[in-house]
């Protein structure tokens, strides 16, 4: 009757609805994760070398991720619109692996996240940064990119160390170790550096005075963007995930109704 | 005269590191008496007693055996000891008693300073020449934490002039291995946990009724006969291109 009718199409008007949302949010889960393995910020070698680098994976899985709920919304749509049993049922298995794939995802990027304390960067920079004496050309590279970065890091956001200057002082580092205290008691991306990129006042630097050298620590300028893409990939992707799980129930409970 | 050379009092990262250390210059504290004096720093380790130095007069102490058990360099110090000499070389600190750095002329430290100027003293900035023995003067890097002591004088020609008095024990930094930082997390935070829980709870749920779906329907699965033990009277027509009313059948 009309009633049933209607009750019926409105239910599969909202499985479809439930579909297209999907749809849109994998687009969106795919791009945001293409944003943040691009890593912007040039932060990636930092955690390579501290062998902690599994918000990218995160975020890799996250761009498949995307692309899989994208084709699935779009099969569940037809499956929904034709009410075939068999492609509804092959739908709910592949969303089911599908989800529970990005649950991996979600959960690796949020577990990982706690791990990144300061202790951790400090102790890498310390013993990698200007590194000279490597082991291995394993250890070279990742002792390079941890200088290259640290220096990008220091220039760009005008900080030094990860709590401050202090942080070379109060440590040994692979660094002391090949540039004498008195003349280096922190590295010169420390100091105010002109256009050139020598500091302006050398002296003024090396003692420490206040406008020609950097005294605030890197730590924010690391955890701002790691922390924003865990709990971005983490948090978007748990928000994904619920609404899946209801269009999920939805489309099992369509399935047990439809008739052959 | 009586002057304590201090460690400066403005703010500055680098006032003591490893190696270096700041002093405030002696500004105001010597007076030009006949030709212009040169104003010299002695640094000496610091260890037990020590004798508050000569007078200001300078009356020569005689250098003798000490009245301590442990070796107290700024005891041992003789303030007639020309600085750049060989008994005040930089190049043979510690093993001699202190060694005489940053000679400058009195004009140097005009009395009163001008507003703006930054009167500090680098202690151990010059790093070119800590090896050459032409140099005995050379303000080196200090060679191990201390503690120290320093002391200001004043030579003129005719030989010592006056000296201030002895500082307070000046300990440098000393590093500590980084090996030691505990890089261990700080725990889980609540915004994992309670993701975690919820997603597996939410896989779990999903699983479960795809199981009970499964059982529950397999035996309908492709075959002709409907499912409908339930009281649920809503049905799920197929929908074909051209209408097809409602089964009555489900009615009854």
């Amino acid at each position: 009757m009309a009633k049933d009718d209607n009750s019926v199409r409105i239910f599969q008007g909202l499985l479809i609805l439930g579909n297209v949302v999907i749809g849109m949010c994998g687009i969106a889960l795919t791009a945001e994760c293409i944003f943040f393995v691009s890593d912007p910020h040039g932060l990636y070698p930092l955690l390579e070398a501290a062998e902690n680098d599994d918000i990218y994976a995160a975020a890799w899985i996250g761009i498949f991720v995307g692309f899989a709920l994208l084709s699935l919304s779009v099969l569940g749509i037809i499956g929904v619109i034709k009410s075939n049993r068999t492609l509804l049922m092959v739908y709910i298995i592949l969303m089911l692996i599908t989800f529970a794939f990005e649950m991996a995802s979600c959960i690796t990027a949020a577990t990982h996240r706690d791990f990144l304390t300061p202790n951790l960067f400090l102790k890498q920079m310390l013993e990698r940064y200007e590194k000279q004496d490597t082991d291995n050309n394993n250890d070279k590279l990742m002792s390079e990119g941890v200088t290259k970065t640290w220096n990008n890091l220091m220039l760009q956001n005008h900080c030094c160390g990860v709590h401050g200057p202090s942080d070379w002082q109060q440590y040994g580092s692979a660094f002391r170790s090949t540039h004498s205290d008195a003349d280096y008691p922190w590295p010169r991306q420390c100091c105010v550096l002109d256009a050139r990129e020598s500091p302006i006042n050398l002296d003024g630097c090396k003692l420490g005075v206040p406008g020609y050298y950097n005294s605030n620590g890197c730590y924010d300028a690391i955890s701002g963007p790691m922390n924003r893409q865990a709990w971005g990939v983490a948090w978007f992707g748990f928000a994904i995930l619920c609404w899946t799980f209801l269009v999920l129930l939805g489309t099992m409970f369509y399935w047990s109704r439809i008739e052959y | 005269v009586s002057y304590t050379p201090t460690l400066t009092q403005r703010p500055l990262a680098g006032r003591l590191t490893a190696s270096t250390f700041v002093l405030e210059q002696p500004r105001c504290v010597f007076e030009a008496q006949g030709d212009a004096p040169m104003i010299w720093l002695v640094v000496a380790l610091d260890g037990g007693r020590w004798r508050t130095g000569a007078s200001a007069t300078g009356r020569a102490v005689p250098r003798g055996p000490l009245l301590t058990h442990r070796p107290a360099a700024t005891g041992q110090f003789d303030p007639n000891t020309e600085p750049e000499t060989p008994p005040l070389a930089f190049q043979t600190f510690p093993n001699n008693t202190a060694y005489a750095t940053l000679g400058t002329s009195l004009s140097n430290y005009p009395c009163p300073p001008p507003t703006g100027d930054i009167t500090v003293l680098r202690v151990g900035s010059e790093t070119t020449c800590s090896r050459d023995p032409n140099r005995p003067s050379c303000n080196g890097p200090l060679p191990g934490p201390g503690p120290y002591r320093v002391k200001f004088v004043a030579w003129n020609s005719s030989g010592l002039q006056a000296e201030t008095l002895w500082s307070e024990p000046i300990t440098l930094l000393k590093a500590q291995a980084p090996d030691n930082l505990p890089v261990t997390g700080s725990g889980r935070s609540t915004g994992m946990i309670v993701l975690t829980s919820i997603l597996s709870i939410l896989f779990a749920v999903l699983l479960a009724c795809l199981v009970a779906l499964l059982v529950t329907c397999s035996d309908s699965w492709g075959s002709s006969s409907f499912f409908s033990t339930k009281a649920d009277a809503v049905s799920v027509r197929r929908y074909n291109t051209h209408h097809v009313y409602d089964q009555p059948a489900a009615r009854l």
